[in-house]
C-alpha cells in the first residue's frame, strides 16, 4: 500500500523540474519561517519554495545573478536589493552572445515619468519599479506544449527534448502576446493612481517645485472608469482602449508602456500635436476635431465647468418633471377618488363607490 | 344637455365633415338635447364594456404602441448597467442578459427598430393627415397639436380634482396629458437618437460640426443619453403607468393599447367632444345611447327638461 502511495506521487512530483541549488542558498532559505520583522511592524519572509521557483522564468538564472552583493555564506543583512539591469552572467543572449541583462528596457523605464531608482526614499519610492508590475511568472503546468510531430523534427538536430520542449514555449508564449487584460491593465494603473493619499502627495510636491501636472492626473481612474472605455472595460470587453493603448505607442508598444511620458511631452501619444493619430489607432476617421473630444469626461466642477452646468440644469428639470407629475396624478387620484371611482377589476364601470361630491350612479 | 359653444362647433363641424343627413342631424340634435346637463351623472351611468367600445387607435398606431413598448423597456434594461456600473446589481443583470458582448449588440439592434418605429409612425400621421384633408374630414382639433385650450383644460381639471368646480372641462380626443406625454416621448426619441448615434458615430459627428462646438456637442450628448433615458423611465414608471393602469377607473389595465377601444365612459368623461364626433359617425352608438338613457332615472328629469324647453320655445315664437 505504501508502495502505491509513493508511486502515485512519481508522476505530481515529476512535473515540476528540480531547481539546482548550486550556490546552496536553500541550505537556510528552505525553511518555510525563514521571516524577519520589519521596523513598521510587517513580517517579511525570505523562504523559497524550489518546486515552484523552478517553474518560473527566471528559473534558469542562478540565485548570485541577480543578487550580486551576496558575498559569502551566511550573507549580511541586505540593504541593496536586487536591480533589474544586472547582466545575468550565467545567461547567454543567444542573439548578441552576450551576457542576459534587462537593461535596454530598464533604461527605456528609467527614463520615463515613472523612472527611479532602486533604493529611493520618500515621495520617490511612490513610483514603480519594476516589481511593481512584473512578478517571477510562473509555467501553466496545463499550457500546451509542442505536438509529438514538432518534437520529434526538432529534436533530430537539437536532440534534447527538454530543450526543444522550453524553448517551444519560450518562443509561443511570445508569439501569444501573454500581457495583462485590458481590465487588469486598468486595475494595475489604479493601484496607484486610484491611490487618493498617494496623488495628494505628488499634488502637494509639484505644487511646491512649481511644477505643472496634467489637469486629469488627480482624477484619471474616475474618469476613465465613467467613460466609455472605462465601462465596457471594466465589463470585460476586450476592444476599448484602456490606458495604455492610448498613453503609449502601438508601434512599439512592449518598449513603450516602459516609458511613459506626460501628455505635456512631445512624445507622448496624448500630446496635443499626436493626438489624433492616437486615437486614430481605434477611431479611423478621428479629426483635429475629434481629438477635441475629452476621453476622461468628468462633471465636476473645476474640470468639466460646462457639463457640470448642464448636469445642474438636467438634474432640476428632472426634479422638478418627477414631482410635478406624482403631484398631478396625486391630485387626480384624490379627486376621483372622492368622486366615487372604485380601485376594482372593472365589471362595467369603475364609479361604484359613494361619491363626496353628491352625485352616484344610479344603478 | 346644452352644448358649450366650443362643443356646439365641434359638432357641427364633424356633422358638416361627414355630410349628415337633415334626418340624422335631428336625431343627433335630439338625443342631446335629452343628455343630462350634468356629465358627471351621464358618464357614471353609461354601459361600458372594459375591452372597449369606440373605435380609437388604428392596428397601425397599436403596432408602433407595442414596438416601443418593447424596444424602451429592452434599451432601457441594456443601458441601465452601463449608466449605473459601480451598482452592486449591474454587473450580474448585465450577465444575465448575456455579458456586454452581447447586450451592446441587442441595444444597437433595438434601436435601430426604435428607430424605424418613429420612421414608421410619422409616415402614418403624415398620409393619415394627407388621406383626412382630402376626403374633407380633417380638423385640427383632433390631432395631437397643443392648443390654447389644453392649458385651460389643465387647469379646469386641477380644480375640479380640488373640488372647486363642478365639471371636469369638455376635452378633445387627445387631452392635456396625452399631449404632454406625446412630445416628450417624440422630444426623448429625438434626443437618444441623435445622442446614441454620436457615440456609435463619435468622428462623423465630430467632423460635420464647428470646430468650437465638437467637444460641446459631445459632452452634452454623453449626459443627455443617460438623464434623457432615466427621466423617460421615472416618467413611465410614475405617470404612464400611472395613469393606464393604476389610476381609479382605470385600474387594473385599459385595453385600449390591444383593442383600439376606449370605454363609453371614459370616453364621455375624458374625450366628450370626440365622443360628439362619435354620436356623428357611429349610428349605432345614437341608439345605444338613447337604450341606456332611458333605463336610468334621470332620463325622466331630462325628458321634463326636454319638455320645459320646447315649452319656452313655444312661449318665445307666440
Amino acid at each position: 500500500m505504501f508502495a502505491l502511495f509513493i508511486l502515485a506521487l512519481i508522476p505530481l512530483r515529476s512535473a515540476y523540474a528540480v531547481f539546482d541549488d548550486d550556490e546552496a542558498c536553500l541550505l537556510c532559505h528552505k525553511y518555510p519561517r525563514m521571516t524577519r520583522v520589519t521596523e513598521e511592524g510587517a513580517i517579511r519572509s525570505y523562504y523559497v519554495m524550489p518546486e515552484v521557483y523552478a517553474n518560473t522564468v527566471h528559473r534558469n538564472v542562478p540565485c548570485r545573478d541577480c543578487h550580486t552583493y551576496i558575498k559569502e555564506l551566511p550573507h549580511k543583512p541586505v540593504k541593496e536589493g536586487v536591480r533589474c539591469d544586472t547582466e545575468c552572467h550565467s545567461i547567454k543572449n543567444p542573439a548578441t552572445g552576450k551576457p542576459f541583462s534587462h537593461e535596454v528596457i530598464y533604461n527605456a523605464y528609467r527614463d520615463s515619468v515613472h523612472g527611479r531608482d532602486k533604493n529611493v526614499e520618500g515621495i520617490e519610492s511612490d513610483k514603480p519599479y519594476c516589481v511593481t508590475c512584473h512578478t517571477n511568472p510562473i509555467y501553466d503546468p496545463n499550457e500546451a506544449g509542442p505536438p509529438e510531430h514538432v518534437i520529434g523534427r526538432c529534436v533530430l538536430c537539437h536532440e534534447n527534448e527538454k530543450f526543444v520542449v522550453q524553448w517551444y514555449k519560450h518562443t509561443s508564449r511570445r508569439i501569444r502576446e501573454v500581457k495583462r487584460s485590458p481590465a487588469e491593465i486598468v486595475q494595475l494603473c489604479a493601484s496607484c493612481h486610484d491611490d487618493k493619499k498617494l496623488v495628494k502627495r505628488h499634488m502637494d510636491q509639484a505644487e511646491k517645485e512649481g511644477r505643472e501636472l496634467g489637469r486629469k492626473f488627480p482624477i484619471a481612474v474616475k474618469s476613465y472608469n465613467e467613460s466609455f472605455h472605462g465601462k465596457l472595460t471594466n465589463y470585460g470587453y476586450q476592444d476599448a482602449a484602456n490606458c495604455l493603448d492610448c498613453h503609449a505607442e502601438s508601434d512599439n508598444y512592449y518598449k513603450s508602456v516602459h516609458e511613459i511620458r506626460p501628455s505635456r511631452d512631445p512624445l507622448s501619444p496624448v500630446h496635443l500635436n499626436n493626438k489624433v493619430e492616437t486615437c486614430r489607432q481605434c477611431h479611423r476617421l478621428a479629426d483635429t476635431n475629434y481629438a477635441q473630444l475629452d476621453p476622461h469626461p468628468t462633471a465636476l466642477p473645476g474640470d468639466g465647468e460646462f457639463r457640470h452646468m448642464a448636469e445642474f440644469i438636467y438634474h432640476i428639470i428632472s426634479v422638478i418633471t418627477i414631482i410635478g407629475l406624482v403631484g398631478l396624478s396625486m391630485i387626480e387620484t384624490y379627486g376621483r377618488r372622492r368622486d366615487g371611482v372604485a380601485f376594482r377589476l372593472k365589471q362595467g364601470t369603475s364609479w361604484r363607490r359613494k361619491s363626496k361630491r353628491g352625485r352616484d350612479r344610479v344603478i | 344637455m346644452k352644448l358649450s359653444e366650443e362643443a356646439r362647433d365641434v359638432l357641427e363641424t364633424s356633422m358638416r365633415q361627414n355630410k349628415v343627413s337633415e334626418k340624422d342631424r335631428n336625431e343627433i340634435e335630439n338625443l342631446i338635447v335629452t343628455l343630462p346637463d350634468d356629465r358627471v351623472l351621464l358618464y357614471k351611468n353609461v354601459v361600458s364594456n372594459p375591452i372597449g367600445d369606440l373605435e380609437r387607435y388604428s392596428i397601425h398606431i397599436r403596432l408602433q404602441h407595442m414596438l416601443t413598448f418593447v424596444t424602451f423597456l429592452t434599451l432601457a434594461f441594456t443601458g441601465l448597467p452601463i449608466l449605473f456600473f459601480n451598482a452592486f446589481w449591474a454587473e450580474p443583470f448585465n450577465s444575465f442578459l448575456g455579458g456586454i458582448e452581447i447586450t451592446r449588440i441587442i441595444h444597437r439592434t433595438i434601436a435601430v427598430i426604435m428607430i424605424f418605429t418613429m420612421i414608421y409612425h410619422i409616415l402614418t400621421i403624415t398620409l393619415g393627415t394627407l388621406v383626412r384633408k382630402k376626403v374633407g374630414k380633417f380638423d385640427i382639433r383632433r390631432t395631437m397639436i397643443p392648443l390654447k385650450k389644453d392649458v385651460y383644460d389643465f387647469r379646469d381639471d386641477i380644480l375640479y380634482f380640488a373640488g372647486m368646480r363642478d365639471q371636469r372641462p369638455v376635452m378633445d380626443k387627445f387631452m392635456y396629458k396625452q399631449k404632454i406625454h406625446y412630445f416628450a416621448a417624440a422630444f426623448g426619441n429625438t434626443v437618444m437618437i441623435v445622442s446614441g448615434s454620436s457615440f456609435l458615430f463619435p468622428e462623423i459627428w465630430a467632423s460635420i460640426l464647428p470646430e468650437a462646438y465638437a467637444a460641446y456637442f459631445q459632452e452634452l450628448m454623453r449626459l443627455s443619453h443617460p438623464h434623457e433615458a432615466l427621466l423617460a423611465l421615472l416618467v413611465i414608471a410614475f405617470w404612464h403607468w400611472y395613469n393606464v393602469h393604476l389610476a381609479p377607473g382605470r385600474f387594473p389595465m385599459q385595453w385600449t393599447f390591444l383593442s383600439g377601444k376606449i370605454t363609453r365612459e371614459h370616453q364621455i368623461e375624458e374625450h366628450f367632444l370626440e365622443y360628439l364626433r362619435n354620436l356623428v359617425e357611429v349610428p349605432e352608438e345614437r341608439q345605444l345611447l338613447r337604450d341606456m338613457l332611458e333605463s336610468r332615472e334621470f332620463v325622466v328629469e331630462s325628458e321634463a327638461l326636454l319638455n320645459d324647453l320646447l315649452a319656452t320655445d313655444e312661449e318665445g315664437g307666440r
